[in-house]
């Protein structure tokens, strides 16, 4: 088979996965299948019972706050995202980030809460949701609704705070500052292939910094907030130069992987670029600007 | 020859009509050859290598055979058994005592060389089930490098061949030495490197093979683009005749060279067939071709040393070439004197030596991937000569202009005997660079100040397409090879009712000729395309072909054309002949137009083609017997191309028949942060003389600068130090797509060539124009004290480190000696 023999299964309900996930061993939650299913096909992961997620309604809502935030449901598809008004109005980087990711038959189906349980370091939405600060809300069967925040989420490729039979079952998104901004850079080799580096960021204030997330991603297992530079900005005036000193050196103190693709010294030059120009589009000071 | 002039003056060929093919390929209606299906088919599935280098202890394929649905399993000790002698070698010895048989035999030799292949009855089983055969590997230490191969210490790839060089040659034109001592400057380079890369079909490799008992015939249905010299490698080793080894394929989703190298999978399932007693049908998955189908071949450049005069012209020069074929020679050493058919490239060159060596190493083998051999060298040449305008303070348009070939030099006879047709490489790149609008891009780099981020670079690639291969060339290489000239053949045919009817010995791959071959078939017999059917594909049970057959080397604008209006030439003279006679006029008052065929200044006297056909197939007895004996209305016609043989001592002779030539002009940004390039402007010039159909060498124009703006900046195929390639799937290999490829402004001459039937030339190829224009562009971007672009591939990385290799003080690669009276330069020795 391509894939090796696998059951599969179609729960209704988050409470019928949540059985299904707890009491087999070897079942796993399907999403938009986009990555688990290349998984199976290349057998680095054999797995016994699919638990297919992706038509569970209550998964599937994307809800505007009254906060102004969002909760959006984990099966909640890339081109959902890019499409919702919601999401236009409140987050608008969300939606543009979502609907860039690879081509438009993965963004059919690739899901967000797929997107952050696979947690490949390369991935497009967990840095974005961790600068966002978002909450995991994830339910077991036993215990109900668990939160955590997108910055204790994710340890690694296939790593977060997921634990066995348990369901990411949606993200909420707090308002966004204002006066404020989000951000986000990535460089890549193509339009279309995996980041070589990445960041996002959150910045409070207008004229001047008053607070700031700056999180980087393809340096390590997970995302990562770099508190050095999030420091610096804070007080600091909202201007390029400013942003551009508060950047300088901040690879410095990384140890990224190298591969064919980036070496780590290279990885490590590129970190203060991503995070200078994510945190220049969040003060809507040079979004464009690749200087 | 035909009786009449013809019929119009306007002609079918020079008109963009709309493909023909293009109907059933949009609607899903081609047959390519995964929609094949044999009754009592079973899926094959290769076992490969996961390792660079082994020897192969064992093979235990027990656990798989027992599988329910496996029909058979074939190792590479039984292949050696099954087969009376391995694949022919093209080289001469050493290299031709390389021993190739259809699977791996005592070892394996690159990442993904196949080890065994499984028949069973389902695709998704026969991949279970080649899961399942256990191979024990004594793990060899392995070389990825080419120079470093030829070192006598390195890992040995096949032992009876003693070294790891293959072939080695030393060709010689002019007198290079006396160039180099007489130059007011020698620019000396380090290193030039040009890498791996693949073109990426659509389609995989496929075919179903069928070993028929019954008829004792192996039928190959495939998508193989050289079907005659696959039969003619593959033939012996299978011991089958070559009248019982029959290739076809209607549809093929993309070759580009590729599929010449199915070859050895195609025998191996022959064997497979005759073992199961079964046809056996293989679609290869992506990895399994990006492992193994067959790369382009990457070739390094030391020591090059060029001549100059202080008025800018270019004597010569000196380089030493390693090309590194991979693991088994597929095709190869042909590409050791394939480069040579443009050794001087655009440049009236007269000095010229290289020194070349060819090695295996544990790779995938190589195969000619489109602008086979050429581009490499045409790639060397186009860095050469930007590398001495920046060192010699040059402008680099106006050193190519005086270096080019110019207008009133055709037909121009290169240092080593190859006639360049036709052409205008000044007026082309010109016109490449108004079509950019350069002058406006050197403002806007002038401009751009330092802390901008940015650099702009304006850079040129010039190139020649050549076209019709003289195959005796492969003499060059191997003075045994009883292979000389080129050809194709082409069948027209009236039919039953007075239909025209066409068959092709070629292959098509989405390049046309259906609708082309009907263009200059429509012109010869006076009508018009729709009238003309073309058979699509190529069976050959029924289609006439000579032994370079194919689909391959730029060449069906002229061989293929070629031979289908020699053909319909053929048929117009016995349609005439008929018409006279039925008409009783004499035969130069009958003339031919929209299916009749009437006698000049009296048309009421007519006969329509379906009266002639009736005439020859179903109402003979009214002809004379000569008539009758001697018309059949079916018209065979080989095209040959007027070559000679080659001389291997000089390494001298007309080697190709056609230059088509492209200047392409490219305009880059670089980010100084992050190395990225992004190409701002985009201009192709083509010249390949008259053509046939402009629409469809427009289409060929856009998709060989995809693939080189792919190749330049995206595409890469990189092995380790143990022999694992690292680039064995779409996530790591980031083949070009629409929303990477700029806009391509698109401008044309026609130099018709004065040695083709129909003035046209091969131009599918492209010659890389895009790897010289990106990799110029970047140059051209670049500090003076930073490196010199040396590798044809520029990623982000690369690039980033170009930007500061000045500032780090790192070697630029380059060094110029200048005779001490030698004005207008700074360089120092
Ligand atoms: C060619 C290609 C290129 C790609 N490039 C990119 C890219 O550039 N950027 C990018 O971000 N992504 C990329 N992806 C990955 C894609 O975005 C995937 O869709 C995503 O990583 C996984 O989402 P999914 O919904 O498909 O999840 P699935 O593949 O179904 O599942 C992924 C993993 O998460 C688990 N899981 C899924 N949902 C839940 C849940 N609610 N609770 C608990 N566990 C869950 C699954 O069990 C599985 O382990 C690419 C994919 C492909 C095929």
């Amino acid at each position: 088979m391509l894939l090796e023999s696998v059951e599969y299964a179609r729960p209704d309900t988050v409470e019928q996965a949540l059985t299904l996930l707890s009491q087999r061993e070897g079942a796993a939650p399907l999403a938009g299948g986009q990555s688990l299913v290349n998984v199976l096909k290349h057998r680095v992961a054999s797995v016994e019972l699919l638990v297919d997620i992706s038509r569970i309604d209550e998964l599937r809502r994307i809800e505007a706050r009254s906060d102004g935030g969002l909760e959006i449901g984990a099966c909640v598809t890339y081109d959902e995202l890019d499409g919702s008004d919601a999401v236009r109005a409140s987050h608008p980087l969300l939606a543009d980030v979502a609907g860039h990711i690879e081509d438009q038959q993965i963004r059919d189906r690739g899901t967000i809460g797929g997107n952050c349980c696979l947690s490949d370091p390369t991935n497009n939405l967990p840095p974005l949701l961790v600068a966002l600060d978002a909450t995991m809300n994830i339910r077991s069967r036993s215990g109900g609704v668990r939160q955590v925040a997108a910055e204790d989420f994710f340890h690694g490729y296939f790593s977060t705070a997921v634990g066995e039979g348990e369901l990411l079952c949606s993200i909420t998104v707090p308002p966004l500052p204002s006066p404020g901004g989000a951000g986000y850079s990535t460089v890549s080799l193509g339009a279309d292939s995996k980041a070589l580096a990445r960041a996002a960021a959150l910045v409070r204030g207008n004229g001047v910094i008053e607070d700031a997330r700056v999180v980087l991603a393809c340096f390590s297992a997970a995302p990562m907030r770099h508190h050095g530079m999030e420091a610096a900005l804070r007080g600091a005036p909202a201007t390029a130069e400013a942003v551009a000193a508060a950047a300088a050196g901040i690879g410095d103190g990384l140890d990224p992987p190298g591969d064919v693709h980036a070496s780590t010294d290279y990885r490590r030059a590129l970190a203060p670029v991503v995070a200078r120009r994510a945190v220049c589009q969040a003060i809507g000071n040079g979004g464009d600007e690749r200087g | 020859m035909t009786t009449t002039a013809p019929p119009q003056t306007e002609t079918w060929k020079g008109q963009s009509i709309r493909r023909t093919e293009d109907r059933r390929l949009l609607q899903g209606q081609g047959e390519f050859t995964d929609d094949v299906w044999m009754h009592r088919q079973g899926y094959a599935h290769f076992v490969r290598s996961p390792l660079g280098h082994a020897r192969i202890r064992s093979i235990d394929t027990s656990r798989a055979a027992r599988l329910e649905g496996v029909y058979a399993i074939l190792t590479g000790d039984e292949v050696r058994e099954m087969c009376p002698t391995p694949f022919f070698q093209i080289a001469p010895e050493p290299g031709g005592r390389i021993a190739e048989y259809p699977l791996a035999v005592d070892k394996v030799r690159y990442h993904g060389d196949a080890v065994a292949v499984v028949l069973a009855e389902t695709r998704e089983l026969a991949r279970d089930a080649a899961g399942l055969v256990d191979v024990d590997y004594e793990p060899l230490p392995a070389v990825v490098d080419t120079v470093a191969a030829a070192d006598p210490e390195a890992p040995l790839l096949h032992e009876q061949v003693g070294s790891n060089v293959v072939w080695k040659g030393d060709f010689d034109w002019g007198d290079v030495d006396w160039a180099l001592e007489n130059a007011d400057h020698v620019v000396k380079i380090d290193r030039l490197h040009f890498h791996r890369f693949s073109s990426t079909p659509l389609e995989c490799n496929a075919a179903v093979v069928h070993w028929d008992p019954g008829t004792d015939t192996v039928k190959v249905q495939s998508n193989n683009q050289m079907p005659m010299f696959a039969s003619m490698v593959i033939g012996p080793t299978l011991g089958v005749a070559s009248n019982r080894l029959t290739f076809s394929s209607q549809d093929i989703g993309g070759a580009f060279g590729i599929k010449i190298g199915s070859y050895p999978q195609i025998a191996a399932l022959a064997l497979l067939s005759r073992k199961a007693g079964r046809p056996a049908k293989w679609t290869e998955y992506r990895t399994d071709h990006m492992l193994s189908a067959g790369h382009g071949n990457e070739r390094v450049f030391l020591d090059t040393e060029v001549a100059v005069l202080k008025d800018g012209t270019i004597l010569g020069f000196k380089t030493r070439a390693f090309d590194d074929a991979g693991a088994y020679l597929h095709y190869e050493p042909l590409g050791a004197v394939i480069w040579s058919q443009v050794c001087c490239g655009c440049y009236k060159l007269r000095h010229i030596h290289v020194d070349y060596t060819e090695t295996v190493t544990n790779k995938c083998p190589t195969i000619p991937n489109r602008g086979y051999s050429r581009l490499q060298h045409l790639w060397f040449l186009e860095r050469v000569v930007d590398v001495v305008a920046r060192e010699l303070g040059f402008d680099p348009v106006a050193l190519r202009k005086q270096n080019y070939v110019q207008p009133s030099d055709y037909p121009y006879e290169t240092p080593n005997g190859c006639v360049y047709d036709s052409g205008d490489l000044p007026r082309s790149l010109d016109m490449a660079l108004e079509l950019i609008d350069a002058p406006k891009w050197r403002e806007r780099q002038r401009e751009l100040g330092r802390g901008s981020g940015k650099r702009i670079g304006i850079g040129i690639g010039s190139t020649l397409d050549s076209g019709t291969n003289n195959f005796g060339q492969a003499r060059i290489i191997n003075p045994n090879l009883p292979f000389s000239g080129n050809g194709e053949a082409a069948f027209v045919k009236l039919d039953l009712y007075g239909e025209i009817n066409v068959n092709l010995g070629t292959t098509p791959q989405g390049q046309g000729h259906e609708t082309t071959a009907a263009q200059v078939v429509a012109d010869v017999l006076g009508t018009s395309p729709d009238a003309v059917h073309v058979t699509a594909g190529f069976n050959q049970q029924q289609n006439t072909y000579v032994a370079f057959s194919g689909t391959y080397a730029s060449q069906f604008a002229v061989t293929g054309l070629g031979a289908a209006q020699g053909a319909a030439e053929r048929l117009r003279a016995e349609i005439a002949e008929v018409a006279a006679f039925a008409l009783q006029a004499p035969i130069d008052e009958i003339e031919i137009r929209d299916g009749n065929c009437f006698v000049r200044d009296d048309p009421e006297r007519a006969i329509p083609f379906i009266g002639v056909a009736n005439l020859i197939y179903s109402n003979n007895a009214v002809l004379t017997p000569e008539l009758r004996e001697r018309i059949s209305l079916n018209c065979r016609y080989v095209y040959t191309p007027p070559f000679q043989v080659p001389d291997p001592e000089t390494k001298t002779g007309n080697l190709t028949l056609t230059y088509a030539s492209q200047i392409h002009a490219c305009v880059v940004e670089l980010d100084e942060h992050t190395g990225e390039v992004k190409i701002l402007d985009y201009a192709a010039l083509d010249d390949c003389g008259t053509r046939i159909n402009p629409q469809l060498v427009e289409g060929q124009v856009h998709g060989a600068t995809a693939l080189g703006i792919g190749a330049a900046l995206y595409e890469a195929f990189e092995y380790d130090e143990s022999g694992l390639l690292q680039q064995a799937s779409f996530y790591d290999y980031h083949a070009i797509t629409a929303l990477d490829t700029p806009d391509i402004k698109v401008g044309d001459i026609e130099s018709p060539s004065p040695f083709t039937p129909n003035g046209a030339k091969g131009m599918g190829e492209g010659g890389g124009a895009p790897l010289h224009a990106v990799c110029s562009a970047i140059q051209d971007a670049l500090s003076p004290d930073d490196a010199i672009v040396s590798d044809s591939h520029n990623p982000w990385e690369r690039v980033w480190r170009l930007m500061r290799s000045g500032e780090h003080g790192e070697p630029r690669g380059v060094t110029v000696a200048s005779r001490s009276d030698a004005a207008g330069s700074d360089a120092t020795a």
